[in-house]
């Protein structure tokens, strides 16, 4: 038997819906330079998917695909990118991609398989039982109509208990844009469960008997692992305790490494204390808990203890054990999530009895979190709730609703802050129900087209956090100026982006960050302390570019970008420093292919590269730099006034943003005023069919030719 | 010598305690009390002698405490902002106005009133309430205010090293982390 190369499982398995028939391809062969994961995607979609196709139409197909490095023993390597013609894009869908971690990534590439492809539609209800090489469609008619956990539980019944099932509920089986897949119960894609629901597939279960090959040196290999350990702080890369330290010289309130020796995780069976050192390499899983940083006390003693994905030790799924639940609203006591999902249920109400981290906002979170996982609803960013919000507050959802409908909804609990309120309304989101579960359900996208809601209403209330084509801002300039301006305007989602965030937000002081940002990207004043931002320079562009490409990056290896990069520390003897090559050299040693930080960093830039001509391809249009590159009106605004660069003030300047712009265009290789890559930009990525195929369209700046004759 | 002046502030900073030279001197003879040399000469453990060993020493710190004594930890083990947390703690008015100066200053940011009554702090509410009379009051400590973040939480910060538009951005930020995942 040939060995397997290193790193890449080896086979891409695809799966014709529509007829049944399936078959594998040679990743490296046919992959190999897009990476994997979003890379192979985007790739799947340029060749495969013609522009103009909706994402429920049988020709739009589902692209699972992890990473080199997934399944191997990189820390935080548990990602699975899911990438398709993006539902929720609005006015027109475009690519875009979900992201979970779990087992799942790690299980498909046990089975051998790198990525799954699935195409055309099922006839009636299946699912995908995958088991090494075996691979078939089973009837999912019984589990069809039912929630996740159940097919979850059903599947790992029949197939057993090292399986791992990715499941849509019932907001995927009915189409709904704002539907997620979830795998091994809590972890989420966001936006792509409607497109696996309308190709009548329930869910995937994969086990695999295999491994993961490292072409390279085992030793080196397990000290770089060792290494990587080393400089891991918590959640997001917190790099700082939350609280002074004996250990540490520096600490920060809004840290996410809020577990300390002395906390204990009350629920757990029997309860667990934490002790020891909190630079413990074997402790780093006590860091985090996700719960505590997000409802404060209380949610200690509700912890049973943090949960997550394969290879990663830093367990930001948190699993809470909260009885009240069970006995006031008669669903489980227990559930687990992080960040946006753990606050699905709270985000609902503007105002809850005991604030933000009280009793009723922890029984909120919980209802959110065991309901939407169930049914497989994403938030969209927590748009979902802003939305809901804003609609009420507006009168929109008096005005749209029928009489009947509107005085159905329990508003007394909403008002009250009751999280039994939530029962009424996610089930309705969920099942599509009415009016206002199926707007909801479509997105913000819904309220704008079926009820006549323009959207400059929604880009100029601050309080919706909306961005622009269906999504909402996600780390934009309240963490990060410019950089989180760009990074916001490159993506046809939210832009998932934490390359940049991690770094301001890790705790360290303003002059330990400066120094690092200065051996990093050339300049300590690529950083600016957060609301106190100084104008544009070429050093933030740089550290913009590299925070896309680290993202994307992340998404083609099967790393986590909620995690890394890891680029600081908390290791004062090194002076903070994490490693700005971590990437690179885990790829030559998995693959045996040296690829240095700049040609990994390449690779990534052809990766967003290809999904930036996806975008021009299929919005028919390369003046991406007007029609695609937007800045809602709020990013300009202050409520008091406040100018551009006084401290304190995050609206930006329309003139600085420009020359941000200016500057990034520059850098990629991409036309100043069109922002459209040009045919060289193409043809040094390695993409010169993608250049070709856009001039021959007039997509590319220079007219029809591209400027290329 | 050397090794057991550096045993004695390890020792102590591992246990979460500042050590002057006194108890330097008195761990030394305890150490060497069970050497098979037996204690060294009383005339070299003077003052002068131990201190230019743990001067000399680059894994030992010191800084002057409150009380004007030089103090000794080993940063490693105990950190220096931690260390000075625990040589102020006799003093909550000092320990809060040097805490809020250097939170203001260094990252930046105001500091929530509740870190106070977290470890290594400890104070109850009612000594940090009888603490901001004190820095109200004082001349000196002009510079320590606060602002209150919308959701009604009070945050300290120095007007020295932050103006008080920026403090309220900032209070209102931390304040909004939880909200913003």
């Amino acid at each position: 038997m040939a060995s397997t190369p290193g790193g890449f499982a080896g086979k891409v398995l695809r799966v014709d819906l529509s007829t049944g028939r399936t078959s594998t391809e040679d990743t490296v062969e046919r992959y190999a330079d897009v990476l994997g994961g979003t890379g192979l995607g985007y790739r799947v979609l340029w060749d495969e998917v013609p522009a103009g196709t909706k994402p429920f139409d049988p020709a739009n197909k589902l692209v699972f695909a992890t990473g080199v490095l997934a399944g191997t023993s990189v820390p935080c390597s548990g990602r699975t990118a899911i990438t398709t013609v993006f539902p929720s894009c609005w006015p027109r869908a475009l690519v875009g991609s979900g992201h979970m971690g779990g087992q799942f990534a790690a299980k498909l590439k046990y089975a051998g398989y790198d990525a799954v492809i699935l195409e055309g539609r099922a006839e009636r209800p299946v699912w995908l039982f995958i088991r090494d090489g075996r691979v078939e469609l089973r009837d999912a008619a019984r589990l069809w109509g039912h929630g996740i956990r159940r097919a979850t539980l059903e599947i790992s019944q029949e197939m057993g208990a090292d399986c791992c099932v990715a499941a849509i509920g019932q907001a995927g089986e009915k189409l709904a844009p704002l539907a997620t897949v979830v795998n091994s119960l809590s972890h989420s894609a966001g936006g792509v469960g409607g497109v696996m629901g309308s190709k009548n597939l329930k869910a995937i279960g994969v086990q695999g008997s295999g491994g993961v090959r490292i072409a390279g040196d085992m030793e080196q290999w397990g000290r770089l692992v060792r290494f990587h350990l080393s400089i891991l702080g918590a959640n997001n890369q917190h790099v700082v305790p939350a609280f002074p330290s004996r250990e540490a010289e520096y600490y920060n309130p809004g840290s996410r490494w809020v577990g300390e020796p002395g906390r204990r995780w009350g629920a757990a069976e029997p309860p667990v204390e934490i002790t020891g050192s909190i630079r413990d390499m074997n402790r780093i899983a006590y860091r985090t808990n996700s719960a505590a940083f997000f409802l404060g006390e209380r949610a200690w003693k509700h912890t049973v203890r943090g949960n997550g994905c394969t290879s990663c030790p830093v367990r930001c799924h948190t699993t809470l054990k909260v009885p009240a639940v069970a006995a006031k609203y008669g669903v489980r006591d227990t559930a687990q999530g992080t960040c946006i999902a753990l606050n699905f249920g709270r985000f609902f109400f503007p105002t809850l009895p005991d604030g933000p981290k009280g009793q009723a906002a922890l029984e909120a979170c919980m209802l959110g979190m065991i309901m939407a996982d169930d049914m497989g609803i994403w938030s969209n960013y927590g748009q979902l709730q802003r939305d809901f919000i804003k609609l009420f507050k507006d009168g929109v959802l008096k005005a749209k609703l029928g009489a009947a409908e509107y005085a159905a909804i329990p508003w007394d609990k909403w008002r009250a802050g009751d999280p039994a309120f939530l029962l009424d309304l996610v089930p309705r989101i969920g099942e599509r129900r009415g009016e206002l579960g199926f707007v909801l359900g479509e997105g913000v996208g819904g309220p704008f087209d079926r009820w006549g809601i323009a959207e400059e209403t929604w880009e100029a209330d601050h309080a919706t956090t909306y961005w622009k084509m269906g999504h909402p801002k996600h780390h934009a300039n309240e963490d990060d100026g410019q950089c989180g301006v760009i990074i916001n305007t490159q993506y046809n989602r939210d832009a998932q982006c934490h390359s940049h965030t991690n770094f301001v937000r890790n705790g360290l002081p303003l002059h330990e960050q400066k120094r690092l940002a200065g051996e990093i990207w050339g300049s300590p004043d690529s950083v600016d302390a957060p609301g106190q931002y100084t104008p544009m320079n070429p050093h933030k562009a740089r550290r913009a570019k590299w925070a896309l490409l680290r993202k994307e990056l992340h998404d083609c290896l099967g790393l986590c970008n909620w995690m890394g990069p890891w680029v600081a520390s908390p290791l004062k003897e090194r002076g903070y420093r994490g490693d700005n090559s971590l990437e690179s050299r885990f790829y030559s040693l998995a693959t045996g292919r040296a690829l240095d930080r700049e040609g990994l960093d390449e690779a990534g830039e052809r990766v967003f590269t290809l999904h930036r001509a996806l975008t021009i391809r299929d919005m028919g249009a390369r003046d991406m730099r007007a029609l695609h590159d937007r800045v809602p009106r709020w990013v300009y605004e202050d409520p008091k006034g406040a100018q551009p660069f006084t401290p304190g003030a995050i609206r930006m300047d329309r003139a600085d943003m420009a020359l941000a712009m200016d500057q990034f265009y520059a850098l990629m290789g991409w036309d100043k005023d069109t922002g459209a890559p040009t045919r060289e930009a193409y043809a040094r990525l390695g993409l010169d069919d993608v250049g070709r195929e856009l001039a021959a369209k007039g997509l590319v700046p220079g007219g029809k030719d591209g400027g290329q004759g | 010598m050397k090794r057991a002046v550096l045993v004695a502030v390890r020792a102590s900073s591992r246990a979460g305690r500042l050590i002057g030279l006194a108890d330097v001197r008195a761990a030394v003879l305890a150490l060497a009390a069970e050497s098979p040399d037996g204690p060294p000469d009383q005339a070299e453990l003077t003052d002068e002698r131990l201190a230019g060993l743990l001067a000399a020493h680059p894994g030992v710190a010191a800084f002057a405490s409150v009380s004007g004594e030089a103090l000794y930890h080993a940063p490693d083990l105990l950190s220096r902002t931690y260390a000075r947390i625990l040589d102020r703690r006799g003093s909550p008015a000092l320990l809060m106005a040097e805490e809020i100066r250097a939170n203001s200053r260094d990252y930046p940011r105001p500091v929530p009133v509740e870190l106070f009554e977290a470890e290594p702090f400890g104070l109850s509410r009612a000594d940090i309430e009888a603490a901001l009379k004190t820095l109200a009051a004082d001349p000196e400590c002009a510079d320590i205010s606060f602002v209150e973040s919308s959701g009604g939480a009070a945050f300290l910060f120095s007007e020295r090293f932050l103006p008080r538009g920026y403090a309220q951005f900032l209070a209102e930020r931390a304040e909004s982390l939880a909200e913003n995942p």
